[in-house]
């Protein structure tokens, strides 16, 4: 289980997030919604190790990670695929996937192996352009890649930001498929962060909503895309 | 004729040590965001640690792979000691700025040039010294004539071209390398990779250190040792490094070969004294007509 309790972040004298408290199943897909500068990215860059937070606990089955660095995160099988397609734009594909699973390369080199193969088998687009630049690769397919990235390093908790940015619909839809599968297969739990209220909540089992750095709704996400009420007031339609 | 061939391999060999410089520069500079200026001040240390062993009866090569070590050894200090504590994020006050996290290091390798080269001056009472070669340094005589060339110079070619072989493969085929790119390159991303970039970092020092430390035993038998005899090689390193884009491990190492043949023809051709005008003047027009460098990495949109 995720837990998060009582999370105070801030940058300098902008207060990104004001007691945030909830909680995220395993095997299950969370997500966490709201406006921009809601303060939804902040919430997976504590997670992650990559800000610090001003007090509060985040805990990952039982573990700390709040004080930890985002090296040490991942090893605890927290991956975070961060805003914004991040992939290396000059290294190739391959590189990239590689560079996801280094940490364990030496110890656990067969199943590094079979990793990145599965991961060539989810999106096989990747495989075929396995020695180009990522910076050559379309939108979808380096969203595909920054997933394939955090997927290598075998997470037990996969913390994605906003996957659909600039992506079309049908794209979107097999991404989300895709990790649906893998909670379903292996126990995988997701915090999935997403502007498109509607996409996350009919994938999702469960639904933050955030507004202006608190909490205002937690449910069970089928609830929560019934409720048109808490809709039209914080997500505006 | 045989001028021309002589001087250039005169800069070919001088390129392939200015080569060297300007790869130790750029590897810092793409691993922790730093102008090394105390570069050539380690390695000027470790030679002398070399020449020292060499006046005590030890062999050139022990001596040589020693200073290697020295040179490795100075330059992951350098970051450890001064780099990380001064870069640590926790720092507020004259660090609380961009351009002051950006300039302080900078500054501070300044500081640590000074106390390397007044070390030496206290350790080795800033005598000058000549520095032997492993291998005869008076032109080859094949068939009775006169090659342009020393076995010395085949020597600096040989050694620095195996050094950037080892060099690209370490880079392109082994993980540690990749890590190294990747900090390089986005090191945000390589730290929710796994990756230690701080380690990375360390490393990135330490090889920078060994290349400058090879530039240096490479150099010193044509020139004298003495605490600051470098600090030409660094100026001639660090405009290659510039030429080549700062960026581009492949650029430096082109750019150093431009200014060791650019500098043989100068010499030879025009004028020693001109030497420096003509290094500026190239500068300014590879930063006018290409002002990211010859070989600046190529732009891939990151949208
Ligand atoms: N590096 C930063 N420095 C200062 N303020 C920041 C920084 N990053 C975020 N903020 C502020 O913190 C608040 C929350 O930002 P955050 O990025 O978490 O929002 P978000 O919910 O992810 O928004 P979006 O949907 O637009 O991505 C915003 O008010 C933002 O301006
Ligand atoms: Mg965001």
């Amino acid at each position: 289980m995720l837990e998060i309790r009582n999370v105070v972040a801030s940058y300098g004298s902008v207060v990104a997030l004001k007691d945030i408290s909830f909680t995220a199943e395993i095997g299950k897909i969370t997500t966490v919604i709201g406006a921009n500068g809601a303060g939804k990215s902040t919430l997976l860059r504590l997670i992650s190790g990559l800000e610090v937070a001003t007090s509060g606990a985040i805990h990952w089955q039982g573990e700390s990670l709040l004080g930890k660095s985002p090296e040490s995160i991942v090893r605890m099988g927290v991956a975070h695929v961060p805003e914004g397609h991040a992939v290396i734009a000059p290294l190739t594909v391959a590189e990239n996937i590689e560079m996801g699973a280094l940490f364990r390369a030496r110890s656990n080199k067969d199943d590094v192996k079979l990793a990145i193969g599965e991961v060539y088998e989810l999106f096989p687009r990747l495989e075929e352009r396995k020695n180009q630049l990522a910076g050559t690769l379309s939108g979808g397919e380096r969203q595909m890649l920054a997933i394939s990235r955090a997927l290598v390093s075998r997470p037990s908790l996969l913390l994605l930001d906003e996957p659909s940015l600039g992506l079309a619909p049908l794209v979107v839809e097999q991404i989300i498929e895709t990790i649906k599968a893998l909670c379903i297969s292996t126990g995988l739990t997701v915090l999935l962060v997403e502007q498109n209220a509607n996409t996350a909540l009919s994938v999702a089992d469960h639904g933050v909503l955030l507004s202006i750095g608190s909490v205002v709704a937690d449910q069970p996400a089928p609830l929560m895309r019934a409720d048109s009420a808490l809709r039209s007031a914080y997500l505006g339609y | 004729m045989n001028t021309l061939i002589t001087t250039l391999f005169l800069g070919t060999t001088r390129g392939a040590v200015f080569a060297l410089v300007a790869l130790g520069l750029v590897l810092v500079w793409r691993g922790a965001g730093i102008v090394n200026f105390a570069q050539m001040g380690q390695a000027m240390f470790s030679t002398y640690v070399a020449s020292t062993l060499i006046i005590k009866g030890y062999g050139y090569w022990f001596a040589f792979l020693i200073a290697l070590a020295v040179g490795a050894i100075l330059g992951a200090i350098v970051d450890l000691a001064v780099m990380r504590p001064l870069t640590r994020r926790s720092h507020a006050g004259v660090l609380a700025s961009d351009s002051m996290r950006a300039t302080v290091p900078v500054i501070a390798s300044l500081g640590i040039l000074g106390v390397l080269q007044s070390l030496a001056g206290m350790i080795w009472a800033a005598e000058e010294r000549g520095f032997p070669t492993p291998v005869s340094d008076v032109a080859v005589k094949p068939f009775g004539k006169t090659a342009p060339f020393t076995k010395f110079d085949l020597f600096i070619i040989v050694v620095v071209a195996l050094t950037l072989v080892v060099t690209t493969l370490f880079f392109k085929k082994t993980g540690m390398g990749l890590a190294m790119r990747a900090t390089a390159l986005n090191p945000e991303v390589a730290r929710l990779s796994g990756i230690r970039i701080s380690r990375v970092r360390t490393l990135s020092w330490a090889i920078s250190g060994v290349a400058s430390s090879l530039a240096g035993l490479l150099i010193t038998p044509s020139a004298n040792l003495s605490p600051n005899t470098l600090d030409l090689i660094l100026i001639v390193g660090f405009t290659a490094a510039v030429v080549g884009g700062l960026d581009s491990l492949p650029g430096s190492v082109v750019g150093g070969f431009i200014l060791g043949l650019l500098i043989a023809v100068i010499n030879v051709y025009v004028s020693p004294d001109d030497v420096f005008l003509a290094l500026l003047v190239f500068l300014l027009l590879v930063l006018i007509l290409k002002p990211g460098g010859l070989f600046a990495s190529k732009k891939v949109r990151n949208v």
